[in-house]
Order: C-alpha cells, then sequence, then structure tokens
C-alpha cells in the first residue's frame, strides 16, 4: 500500500494497535518485553513508510488532508514515539512486567489520535482526534497505579484534560453556528468578516488549546502529571501532544487565513510573554529534576507561542524548527533523569551530586541537552531561540524579543544549577551509574540529534520553512 | 606564508590542542602542559607574523578568510583584522602564553582545566578576528561558558563575607563563594548577551536579512530611532562585559574567586572584548546613536574611574583591590572611546592593551604570593620584598604603570586619554579621570607598601617564603617585558591603532 494515500497510515497502525492487543491476550505472564518489541518494530515500519509519503492527496471529502504540515507532525510524532518506547524497554517497575500489553495498547491508541489530528481539516474530525489522543494519556498517567502520586496526578490530568475539551467544543459550536458547516477551510472567510461569534468561539478554542499545551495560566496539571507518570512516558506527553496542540493550532488559526491572522497577534503575545516569564521563573525553586523541566517545559511552550506570535512564514517555520530541537532536547534530558532515577531510587536534583565524576557519559548527554534547551551555541535550542527571535524582530515586536532573551539567561540559571551539582560539587557515591543500552540507544540518538541540528541547522530550516510556506499559500 | 589562513590557525589552534587534551591527556600532566603550550605558542607566533606582516600604508582590513556557513541567512565564516584587532590579538597572544606557564602548577583535574581554558581563548581570538556579526556572537558566547566552570571548580572562595546589613541580605545567596561569584559572572554576562542578540538581530533585519557581515552593514544607513535603541542595547550588552557602572558587580566577585590564569584572562582580555565591541560594533555600525550618547558613555565612564577607585582603596583583600582596579581602569577605556577624539580613542584602545599586559601581570603575582603565604588579606601580609625580591620588584613595575608612571604603557595610555578629554566637547571630564589617577596611586602605593616593602610581619606563617620558581618566572618576564617595551616604545602598538581609530572617525564625522 502506498503511503502517500491518506489514511494508509492509520490504517497500519490500527492494525498495530490490534496485534499488540491480542498478543496481551495470549501472553498475559511475559507480555511486556514481547510487546514493546513488536510496538517497536511497527513504530520503525511506520516511519519509514511515513517518511516515504508524499503529500498533495486529500480523503474524506476534503476532511483529512496529508499535507506537509500533517507529515511534519506524523513524522515528529513517530520519532517522539520511538523514542519514548525504546526508553520504555529499560523500565523494570512490576506494573510494566504484569500489564505491559495494556501500557503500549494505550500508547498506540494515543499516538493513532495524534496522526489523525495532524491530517484533519474539520472542526469533528478534530475534536473526535484530541480526544482519541488524550483519553489513553490519563490513563498512562496512572499507570504505576502502585506509587503514591500517580492517581493524583492521573485524576488532575484527567480533570484538566476534560474541562479543556468541553471548552474546545463549546466554543466550537460557536463557530459551527456561524458558519454552518464544520469544514475548517470556512473558517478564513468568517475571519475576515470579524463575526463577533466566530471570534468568540476561536477565543475559547484557544484557551482550551491553552490547557493542551500548558500555556500560563493553564498549566498548572503539568508539573503534578510529570512527577506521577512514568519518564518515558512523561518525556513523550512533553513534546507530541504539545506538537498536536500547535497543528491544532496553526490549522485553526493560521492556514488560509493570511493577512487576517494578524487580529489574534496581540493576545498570543500576552499569552506568550506571560508563558515565558512565569515558567522560568517558577522552574527556579524546583528541588525534582522532573518538576524542574516542567516548569521550564512550559517556559519552552511560551517561546513556542513568541514564534506563533509573528504570525509568518518564518514564524511558523521556526517553531517547528523549535519542536523538534525541543524533541531532541527535552526527551534526552528525561531519558538521562530516568536512568539516575532508576539508580538512585529519586528524582531529586541532589541525586546529581558528581555525576560527572560517576558516569562522564551520562553527565555530559544531560548537560549537553540542558544546554541546548538553555540556548547555547552549536546546540539545536541556540538556533531553535535565534530564529524565534529574528522572527518575532522581523515583525517589529522588539520588546517581545528582548522579553525572551532576558529570560534565557533565567532558564540557564536553573540549568546551570544541575550542572554544578553533576560537575563542580563531589559526590559521596563513587559507582557509576548503570544504563540499560536500549536507553543509551535513546539518549545517543537525541544527542545526536541537537549536535546535527545544532551544527548544521541550514538544511532542516529550509524544510520547515517550505512546510510553512504552505500554510500561507494556499489562501 | 601567504595563502595560508594564518587567522584561523591562530583561533583555532587552542582548540586543537585542547581537542588533544581532552582526548590523550588522562593522568599525563606533561603531555597536557606541552601541549597547552604547543597550542597557545602557535597562536603566538601568528600574532607575530600578523603584526610583522600587517600592511600599514594600507590599512584597513586584511588577510581576508570567507567560508559561507548558512547562506539563506547570509551567515559567513569571515574573518580579517585591521590595526585595532591586530593590537587585541597580540594582547591575547602573550596573555594567554603567561597564563598556560602561570597555571603550570594547577594539579586538581588539570586536564579539563586546560581544555576548558584553551577553549575560552578561541573564543576570545575569534572575537576579536570575525568580520561577521553573527560569527562574532558565537565566539563570544564560546568564551563566556567555559568560565562558569572554571570558576566553579578551581576558583576559590575569598575570606572576607558581607557584614551588617549585606550580611543578612545577601547571608544566603552564598557572597564570597566561588559557585556564587561562578554563577552571576555567567548570568551577567549572559545578561549582556541577550541584549548584543536582539541588537544584532534588529540591525541584520533592518539591512534587509541578507548578510550579518560587518562590511555590508558598515554600508547601511540605519534609521536614527533604531541607531538609538540598538546603540543603548549593544551599550549595556557589550558594557556588562566592560563592567561599566552599575553592571560591574560580578567582575570584582568573578575575578577575586577565579583561579589565576582565568583572572589573568578575564580581567586582561575579555573585559576589552567588551570595549571592543562598543567601539567596533556600537561606533562603527552607528555613527549617529554615537554622537547622541557619547555624553551617557563618557558620564558612566567617569563614575567608574572614581568609584572604582574608591572601591579598591576600601578593600582588605589583595585580588579585591585588583578586580577594582580593573573597573576602574576600563573606565578610564571607555572614557578615552566616548570622547571621539583622535588621542581619546586611541588612548581608549591603547589602555585596553596596557591594563589588559598589567592586570595579567597583577593577577599572576597576587596567585603567586597566595600560592606561597597563602593569604590574601593585605595587612596581614608585610615585608615580603626580603624573601621574593623577584615578585616585590615585578609587582611594583606594575603598579607604577598602573599609576600612569612614564616610561610604562600604562602612561601613554593615560595620557593620551586625558589628552582625548580636555579636547572632546565634555572638557570636565578630565577631572573625575585626574581624580581616578591620583586615588589609583594612594591605592596601588599602599598595597605595593603593606605587603612588599613595609615592616616584616611577624606571623609565622609569612616566614622563609620563596620567590617565584621554574616557569613561574617566564610569565613574569614575558609580561613586565611587554609592559616596559610598550611603554618605551609605544609607536609599535599606537601606529596600528591609529591607522584603524582614523577612519572610524571620519565616519562618525568628527575628523
Amino acid at each position: 500500500m502506498d503511503p502517500s494515500w491518506p489514511l494508509v497510515i492509520e490504517g497500519w497502525l490500527f492494525a498495530l494497535v490490534l496485534v499488540i492487543f491480542v498478543l496481551g491476550l495470549f501472553r498475559r505472564q511475559a507480555g511486556d518485553a514481547v510487546a514493546g518489541w513488536v510496538t517497536l518494530a511497527g513504530l520503525v515500519g511506520l516511519s519509514i513508510a511515513v517518511w516515504n509519503a508524499e503529500p498533495g492527496r486529500v480523503a474524506l471529502e476534503g476532511t483529512f488532508v496529508l499535507d506537509e504540515l500533517s507529515l511534519f507532525g506524523k513524522r515528529l510524532f513517530m520519532v517522539a514515539s520511538v523514542l519514548s518506547v525504546l526508553a520504555t524497554q529499560a523500565m523494570t517497575h512490576a506494573s510494566f512486567r504484569r500489564r505491559g500489553t495494556e501500557y503500549y495498547v494505550a500508547f498506540l491508541a494515543s499516538l493513532l489520535g495524534m496522526l489523525v489530528l495532524a491530517s484533519a481539516r474539520d472542526l469533528i474530525v478534530l475534536f473526535v482526534a484530541f480526544e482519541l489522543m488524550s483519553i489513553p494519556l490519563y490513563f498512562l498517567t496512572g499507570f504505576l497505579k502502585g506509587e503514591k502520586a500517580a492517581p493524583e496526578g492521573a485524576m488532575k490530568f484527567f480533570l484538566v484534560g476534560s474541562i479543556s475539551s468541553a471548552v474546545v467544543l463549546y466554543g466550537l459550536s460557536f463557530v459551527y453556528g456561524a458558519a454552518g458547516t464544520t469544514d475548517m477551510s470556512a473558517i478564513p472567510a468568517l475571519m475576515a468578516t470579524v463575526n463577533p461569534l466566530v471570534l468568540l468561539g476561536l477565543a475559547l478554542m484557544l484557551g482550551g488549546l491553552g490547557f493542551k499545551i500548558a500555556a500560563v495560566p493553564f498549566h498548572m496539571w503539568v508539573p503534578d502529571t510529570y512527577e506521577a507518570a512514568n519518564t518515558p512516558f512523561v518525556a513523550w506527553i512533553s513534546i507530541a501532544p504539545k506538537t498536536a496542540g500547535f497543528l491544532a493550532i496553526f490549522r485553526l488559526y493560521v492556514e488560509g487565513v493570511g493577512e487576517g491572522a494578524v487580529l489574534w497577534v496581540p493576545i498570543v503575545s500576552v499569552l506568550a510573554g506571560v508563558t515565558i516569564v512565569s515558567g522560568n521563573l517558577m522552574a527556579i525553586p524546583q528541588s525534582n529534576i522532573k518538576r524542574l523541566l516542567a516548569y521550564s517545559g512550559v517556559a519552552h511552550i511560551g517561546y513556542l507561542l513568541l514564534g506563533l506570535a509573528a504570525m509568518s512564514v518564518s514564524g511558523v517555520g521556526m517553531v517547528l524548527f523549535y519542536l523538534v530541537a525541543y524533541l531532541f532536547g527535552n526527551m534526552g534530558a528525561f531519558f538521562v533523569v530516568q536512568a539516575v532515577a532508576a539508580s538512585e531510587g529519586s528524582d531529586e536534583i541532589e541525586k546529581y551530586q558528581g555525576l560527572a565524576r560517576r558516569s562522564p557519559v551520562l553527565a555530559l548527554s544531560l548537560l549537553l541537552f540542558l544546554l541546548s534547551l538553555g540556548g547555547i551555541p552549536f546546540m539545536a535550542g541556540f538556533w531553535a531561540k535565534l530564529f524565534i527571535f529574528w522572527a518575532v524582530v522581523e515583525q517589529g515586536m522588539y520588546w517581545l524579543a528582548f522579553l525572551g532573551a532576558v529570560l534565557t539567561v533565567v532558564a540557564l540559571y536553573y540549568y546551570l544549577v544541575v550542572a554544578r551539582r553533576m560537575y563542580i560539587e563531589a559526590s559521596t557515591n563513587p559507582a557509576p551509574i548503570p544504563v540499560p543500552v536500549v536507553l543509551m540507544v535513546a539518549i545517543g540518538g537525541c544527542v545526536a540529534g541537537i549536535l546535527l541540528m545544532g551544527v548544521y541547522p541550514e538544511p532542516w530550516a529550509r524544510a520547515f520553512m517550505r512546510v510553512a510556506m504552505t500554510l500561507f499559500s494556499t489562501s | 606564508m601567504t595563502g595560508w589562513p594564518v587567522l584561523s590557525i591562530l583561533a583555532w589552534a587552542p582548540f586543537a590542542s585542547a581537542l588533544l587534551i581532552m582526548g590523550l591527556g588522562r593522568s599525563r600532566p606533561g603531555f597536557v602542559r606541552w601541549t597547552a603550550l604547543l597550542g597557545t605558542s602557535v597562536s603566538m607566533a601568528c600574532a607575530l607574523w600578523l603584526y610583522a606582516n600587517y600592511d600599514l600604508a594600507a590599512a584597513g582590513f586584511q588577510f581576508y578568510e570567507e567560508l559561507p556557513l548558512v547562506p539563506s541567512m547570509g551567515i559567513s565564516y569571515q574573518l580579517a583584522i585591521d590595526g585595532m584587532s591586530l593590537v587585541m590579538v597580540l594582547l591575547t597572544a602573550i596573555i594567554i602564553l603567561a597564563g598556560v606557564f602561570a597555571s603550570w602548577t594547577v594539579k586538581t583535574r588539570d586536564q579539563e582545566f586546560y581544555a576548558l581554558l584553551l577553549l575560552l581563548v578561541t573564543g576570545v581570538f575569534g572575537v576579536f578576528v570575525s568580520l561577521d556579526l553573527f560569527v562574532f556572537f558565537l565566539f563570544y558566547e564560546i568564551a563566556v561558558l567555559p568560565m562558569y566552570l572554571l570558576i566553579g571548580i578551581w576558583g576559590s572562595s575569598g575570606e572576607v563575607r558581607p557584614q551588617g546589613l549585606f550580611g543578612w541580605a545577601f547571608g544566603r545567596t552564598g557572597v564570597g563563594t566561588k559557585e556564587y561569584a561562578a554563577m552571576k559572572l555567567t548570568l551577567y554576562l549572559l545578561f549582556g548577551s541577550a541584549f548584543i542578540l536582539v541588537g544584532m538581530l534588529a540591525l541584520y533585519v533592518a539591512a534587509g536579512s541578507t548578510s550579518f557581515s560587518l562590511l555590508a552593514l558598515e554600508a547601511v544607513e540605519f534609521d536614527p530611532g533604531l541607531q538609538s535603541w540598538v546603540f543603548l542595547a549593544f551599550y549595556i550588552g557589550f558594557g556588562i562585559l566592560a563592567a561599566i557602572f552599575p553592571f560591574h558587580t560580578w567582575s570584582p566577585d568573578g575575578h577575586a574567586s577565579a583561579p589565576t590564569a582565568v583572572s589573568m584572562l578575564h580581567a586582561g582580555v575579555l573585559m576589552k572584548l567588551g570595549a571592543y565591541g562598543v567601539v567596533r560594533l556600537g561606533m562603527g555600525l552607528l555613527p549617529e546613536a554615537t554622537q547622541q550618547w557619547a555624553w551617557l558613555v563618557g558620564t558612566i565612564a567617569c563614575i567608574n574611574i572614581v568609584y572604582g577607585a574608591l572601591s579598591a582603596m576600601a578593600q582588605k583583600d589583595l585580588k579585591y583591590v585588583i578586580a577594582y582596579s580593573s573597573v576602574s581602569h576600563m573606565g578610564i577605556v571607555m572614557l578615552g572611546a566616548a570622547t571621539l577624539t583622535e588621542s581619546g580613542l586611541n588612548g581608549a584602545v591603547f589602555q585596553m592593551f596596557a591594563h589588559g599586559i598589567m592586570t595579567g601581570l597583577f593577577f599572576a603575582l597576587v596567585g603567586l604570593v597566595y600560592e606561597k603565604a597563602h593569604s590574601r588579606d593585605i595587612f596581614s601580609m608585610g615585608g615580603f620584598a626580603t624573601m621574593m625580591p623577584g615578585i616585590a620588584v615585578a609587582f611594583t613595575i606594575g603598579g607604577l604603570s598602573s599609576l600612569g608612571l612614564p616610561a610604562t604603557a600604562g602612561f601613554v595610555a593615560e595620557f593620551l586619554t586625558f589628552l582625548g578629554a580636555w579636547s572632546s566637547a565634555h572638557s570636565w571630564w578630565l577631572f573625575p579621570a585626574v581624580i581616578g589617577a591620583f586615588l589609583t596611586s594612594l591605592y596601588v602605593l599602599r598595597v605595593v607598601r603593606a605587603i612588599f616593602w613595609g615592616p616584616k610581619s611577624t606571623d609565622p606563617h609569612f616566614q622563609n617564603l620563596p620567590d617565584a620558581q621554574g616557569t613561574e618566572w617566564v610569565a613574569i618576564v614575558i609580561l613586565v617585558g611587554a609592559l616596559v617595551l610598550f611603554g618605551v616604545l609605544p609607536g609599535l602598538a599606537l601606529t596600528p591603532i591609529d591607522v584603524s581609530t582614523v577612519p572610524l572617525l571620519m565616519r562618525l564625522g568628527v575628523l
């Protein structure tokens, strides 16, 4: 089957879900590792298919498209999922031994939601895909149900997520009421007429999506969820659903809208500024590294919104660049956290004392990830931030660029605090930290990603700009 | 030797030796040191070759190299030097060569120490030789970041803690510890680089988003409103590195906590990098804004001179005295630049060079004194001249240059700057400058007398201390030699400086 046909990849993924599900019925005792390897093999195969897909085709009367943007999304979801499954294979928790297949079924179901969402050009399809993506996430957050924090984190995530879904749906109903159709291509024309009902609907949807991408003030579920869930999964939800949220935002507010998108600049700018400032400031006092990364992740969402606030080809293109850079940096950091937590039994930053002496490679990897997240030259994150600032300056929004640039210094402070633990302070325990091979591969992949993008950003930036151009040229 | 990418060799030789050290230097201290020496010697040889072959009659940017990096954004690896950067390159080469000798005795984790130090130097060389703003910025970041680890790991915590109200206010921040100093320095400098980055991007976009090249941007006439705020952004961004008041507080803490070679390099070269940035990017690209803001730059420079000198007088810790004297002397550099006169700007650039050598010498000597006497408390030490005559003489020469005694490099620089201040539009700038020079002689002579030439301390810890030995002499001789040489023959540096400052001032329309 040619993957360039829409729904082919989704069909294969659905088949994979069924395979894992059936596998779980038959291998209740040792289902974990086998299910993981089957999932991994399936995802690698699907990744190859996604990479070979050509954009341009449409299915289901225009509600499902396979264009440049959706391919970007699908590829990113695939990379994130492969990395996350690799790291999950290193999990030794009892829940994984007993119920591993359940985990992978839910994981792949959520991924299916993301893949559909990337292609959705219809409000109903978009919403259903969002739910398909989100509901397994609530379950997965509470997967380690023996742990004390898990039910709390899962419950918070579930409540906030459901409310935000309701808000999105409410907004959607306004848009439908005004447009008389659920086809998204009707939105630009309505936006141009400044129809108050549509604007109210879109504003409500932006709020709902704000919950999904965890922009301030809709972010409070993030740290608790991250702390509760197992780390490979956290690494994955720190990027994949957020990317899905941004894809939805691009579809709703940017695609085909052209000049009219300027309408959203003030609200998005404010959201971006508030998110950057509060995310960074709240990260400072954290003593748990997963919470620190959670708040720093909120700040990164702010930078992504900054790129969106530019509402230009380069702005959107650079958001895509940022997403990929963030994927490698953030997932990599979480994988190192996973390795340290497996050995030390805790996510406290104190446990990183003297890591550079104990496990130099692990410490260096984490340092590289943190520097990339902090935006230091020769790492992917540097170009990501630079490109975002460039896009913002291009629109004459100097103050936003200043704000963003100055707050990166705050971010570097808390990243350097971790670096200080690792490099400057001496450790009480000299034993090296064991790292399973699968996890090492995942970490190595992330290091390669940030360095490749950091040393030679040109082809990546070009490719993402091309994707962004399609959003603006369809009008 | 023409056709060789000399500037690239100059900048990347230390980096190559850093890689060698990281790869092969584990528990081989001799290899580490000789490789570091080799790398810095190659840079020194390149610097001397450049100096000898720079065509003074042709002036302008020479030894041009170019390699496109990100063509779609107009970023290219573009190197060239003019007279001003030539002198700065020479300064960097001298300081790092002396710095390698001065840190010969580093014992803990020497492999990483030398590797980071050499990485830092690559950044500094790169800043001075790059013509592309973007590459300039990249090198600038390379020069700033290793500092965190260098100070945090190999630094020393001061003996003086804040007292009274300050003790209460800063008690929990760890003031005076090396970790605090390292973090403060890094954050301040990165804060500055945020300003530089935004300013740079603004110019790039305003010029049509085609090139980051200094030469291309020089040809653009920017809108005065844009110039005005971009100049301020550059002034704050680079000014933080040049320790302008009130953004100077990282510098005493950082320099006092840093290990010897890092203090030498940082106070000697990196602070100049800030002043160089203001002159090259601020004044070079934004002529109208320079005219508009000269009063601010000069006035703040006057505050720096007097305030730095007064603060230096109040210190009991030897390293803090030297560190505050740097704040004061950087004021002279900025003042010279703000005068917008030929002699003033020449004096400023010459002061960068002279002060670099002088501070490098001071920090090297303070490091030696500390290593032998294990104290930085000025008033507990005394009469060291009988035990370490070599160090005492070198320190005294440095001190005399610092207060501007004729026949030392410091004199030429201060004289030119004062001349420039008097003939500038704000002739009252001369008075704070002269008061600063007077205060300098007070604190310098006081320190020199207390530690070296005064009555001998009776403390049993301070008896029978050795003088400088072996490689330590090399560092001292290099620096003292340079200080005297350029004091007696200032033309050696002034001629190349002059050929680059005159076109700059002509662009500003003041010459």
